[in-house]
């Protein structure tokens, strides 16, 4: 099922008299073709579970309309969307076995009780859990837990699937192993599925489109890799990638890009002062280099090293590059000098914080 | 990225291999155990111990101590018998040496409160006490029990229901909520009097005003429904008669009424405070999954809330087969006409003040065991159902 997000806008009002209400969700319009893996991705506060909770319907948007296909589903209620919501902390009954909580939904739609068992089972299976059918949730272990969650989100064949944080509660290794589940997962069923994350590397790794989002604002929306490779701004830049990009102040003087004193690469932008983004990755080293970085210490990683300095422009306390674990440093450390791959270098405006 | 996961990946399989390098205290334990289950199967000697099964054996049991260690240690461990000694000798004079002189009382024949004097050791008052053969008149003790039942059995699960339904509704009422609280609450501050001048005004039939005959509150609306006047409280009220018991039904749902409605605000206020710390979240899964509002009352929210409610049922009906004063308050020290409308404390506290103190002494033993029974009929109950 197409989505299909417009001026979508959430002002909660303030908790205090005279305060500022606080917009969480500010005009956010996007389409989100059939079947496809969403990822909605912004620090905390960026009002992405916000926009989640209003496709549900559990928030009532204050401007705006959601599509689902064609039909206007702005002021339907939650159970009448045909959706499957994942919660944070998977929010299954207690009181009730696997069984009975992946069978609640049906019950709920008045489906005889030997096809809901039939079709829990089959939810059960899809996500492996079908040997736990009897337990309560306490005999569950976390991981446990959210296949459950995603059964019982499953079991009504939702037109759309929403997770809510789906794999903060999990710890790292599972983690990993999860979201390769829950891309499989949406592969099969190919239910349009939205979730919402703050780990970048989550989004990149398992999201055909991603959306991110800060302050209630939509920044760019694409594919990981493109919007990786492309970011549209400063904010874009800075949140994706580990280790981060590493961000000099500099200028643009007859056609060069300056960083302090040094030029490292030639522009056809116009002279204006610039934040430059360099990618870790972006880092060349050459004895005859054009920027001049005054190295910390070296981490060494087996593939590859890490290179900790200091420079003057830099807005991070420390320039972190990478370079392939054959490439020879020489003994003195002091300064090293390094060339710039152009396509892991962004210039984006001092003020506006735009990509030039 | 991808250089990212794939460092990921290494990192993992580092980790396995460390972990297939070095076997786990568990597995050794656990390859004792298979050793000695093979030895057993195949030698049929089941007293082989191996060295590492002696070694575990001792640190488990502390076999090799000597003898002294072991004494001090055994005393040591009972030191916080120290720290409970307070309210143990408190508990010994004011719990325990009640109980058991009152198990002594109640086999004590004719035993005379001043005196001192008993006619000899054996069951009688048991035996009196339940035929209602004590030779002074006055309660019954089958009436007085079935009366308590009664009461309890029907209030209890009922101001239980009620109190669940009006907190439900409560957290369900943003403006005014505090409001309907207090009003709610009223009744568990109001004084036993006063409350007792309502249910006059209630239910009583005799009274003028105006020189005007008046028939009670509840009358005047039966009335509206051409219902005859029904005399609630006073001596002509309407009575079944089953064999030697007397069911005065009218004064029965005076009593009940009175306690569901004085039982409700303790019961509100404990309901309605668990429900405001039920996750929000599960109202919200409810509403995604269809599910209607009765069906999120019965189906989520009460079993959600399952322990606090049977916890009020359990303490409820304790407290209600102690009842004493509701009924005293309603009809008088002579508990209706002649105890018809007598309960289990009544019958004790009867017993008690005219003397006769072997049959209160049997009748709290009995008390005893049927509150007994009935709370560990409702904790099994309980844990059967209460449990997540």
């Amino acid at each position: 099922m197409k989505i299909s997000i417009q001026h979508l806008t959430k002002v909660f009002p303030s908790r205090e008299k005279k305060g500022k209400p606080v917009i969480a969700v500010n005009d956010l319009s996007i389409e989100i073709p059939s079947g496809k893996l969403v990822g909605l991705l912004g620090p905390s506060g960026c009002g992405k579970s916000t926009t989640l909770f209003m496709l549900s319907g559990l928030e009532a948007p204050t401007k705006g309309r959601i599509l689902f296909d064609d039909q206007d589903v702005t002021t339907l209620a939650p159970e009448r969307r045909g959706i499957g919501l994942v919660f944070q902390n998977y929010a299954l009954y207690p009181h009730m076995t696997v069984a009975q909580n992946i069978m609640f939904p049906l019950t709920n739609m008045r489906i005889p009780k030997e096809e809901a068992k039939a079709k829990a089972l089959d939810a059960a299976r899809l996500v492996q859990i079908e040997d736990l059918m009897a337990r309560k949730p306490s005999e569950l272990s976390g991981g446990q837990q959210q296949r459950v969650a995603i059964a019982r989100a499953l079991v009504k064949m939702p037109n759309v699937l929403l997770l809510d944080e789906p794999l903060s509660n999990l710890d790292a290794r599972l983690r990993l192993q999860t979201r390769e589940e829950i891309k499989r997962i949406q592969r099969e069923t190919g239910i349009t599925t939205v979730f919402v994350t703050h780990d970048q590397e989550e989004a990149m790794s398992i999201c055909d489109i991603m959306v991110v989002m800060k302050r209630g604002v939509v920044q760019q929306v694409g594919e990981p890799q493109s919007i990786y490779d492309n970011p549209s701004n400063l904010f874009v830049a800075n949140f994706l990638g580990t280790p981060p990009i590493n961000i000099f102040d500099g200028r643009i003087e007859n056609g060069y890009v300056y960083i302090g004193d040094e030029i490292v690469m030639s522009t056809v932008a116009e002279d204006q002062l610039i934040k430059v983004g360099v990618r870790p990755e972006g880092f060349i080293y050459d004895p005859e280099g054009s920027l001049s970085l005054n190295v910390d210490h070296i981490e060494v990683m087996g593939r590859d090293k890490s290179i900790v300095s200091r420079h003057e422009a830099s807005n991070k306390p420390t320039v972190r590059s990478i370079v392939d674990s054959d490439i020879v440093l020489p003994e003195q450390m002091g300064v090293l000098k390094f060339n710039l791959k152009p396509n892991k270098v962004f210039l984006f405006n001092a003020e506006t914080e735009e990509r030039i | 990225m991808s250089e990212n996961k794939e460092k990921v990946k290494a990192e993992e399989v580092n980790v396995e291999q460390k972990k297939e390098k070095k076997p786990s205290v568990v597995d050794k334990v656990k390859s004792v155990f298979s050793k000695k289950a093979k030895k057993e199967t195949q030698e049929g000697e089941t007293e082989v111990l191996s060295e590492e099964m002696q070694e575990i054996n001792s640190l488990v049991s502390g076999s090799t101590l000597p003898t002294s260690e072991k004494v001090r240690r055994f005393f040591k461990s009972q030191s916080g018998w120290l720290f409970v000694l307070p309210a143990l000798v408190l508990m010994c004079i004011f719990t325990f040496y009640p109980i058991i002189n009152a198990f002594i009382g109640a086999l004590k024949q004719n035993y005379q409160g001043l005196t001192g004097r008993f006619d000899g050791w054996g069951f009688e008052n048991f035996v009196r006490v339940l035929k209602g053969d004590t030779g002074t008149g006055g309660a019954n003790f089958l009436q007085c029990l079935v009366n308590t039942l009664v009461f309890t059995l029907i209030s209890v699960p009922l101001s239980t229901l009620l109190a669940l339904l009006i907190s439900v509704a409560l957290t369900r009422i943003k403006p005014l909520q505090k409001a309907y609280q207090t009003v709610l609450f009223l009744p568990y501050l109001t004084n036993a009097l006063a409350m007792g001048a309502v249910f006059a005004t209630f239910f009583t039939i005799i009274g003028t005003k105006n020189n005007t005959e008046t028939v009670g509150l509840i009358n005047i609306v039966l009335g509206w429904f051409n219902i005859d006047a029904i005399d609630w409280m006073g001596i002509g009220s309407p009575t079944w008669e089953i064999g030697a018991l007397s069911i005065p039904w009218a004064k029965y749902i005076v009593v009940i009424v009175y306690e569901v409605w004085s039982g409700l605000p303790f019961k509100i206020l404990i309901l309605f405070s668990s429900l405001q710390s039920v996750n929000k979240q599960y109202y919200d899964a409810a509403k995604i999954d269809g599910a209607s509002r009765s069906t999120i009352l019965w189906k989520i929210t009460t079993p959600l809330i399952s322990p606090m409610i049977s916890y009020l049922v359990i303490t409820g009906i304790m407290g209600g087969m102690k009842q004493y004063s509701a009924v005293v308050g309603l009809f008088g020290e002579q508990m209706g006409i002649d105890y018809d409308m007598g309960t289990m404390v009544g019958y004790i506290y009867q017993y008690l003040n005219n003397g006769r103190t072997g049959y209160a002494f049997a009748g709290s033993l009995m008390l005893f065991a049927i509150i007994m029974v009935i709370t560990l009929i409702n904790n099994y109950v309980s844990k059967k159902r209460v449990k997540f």
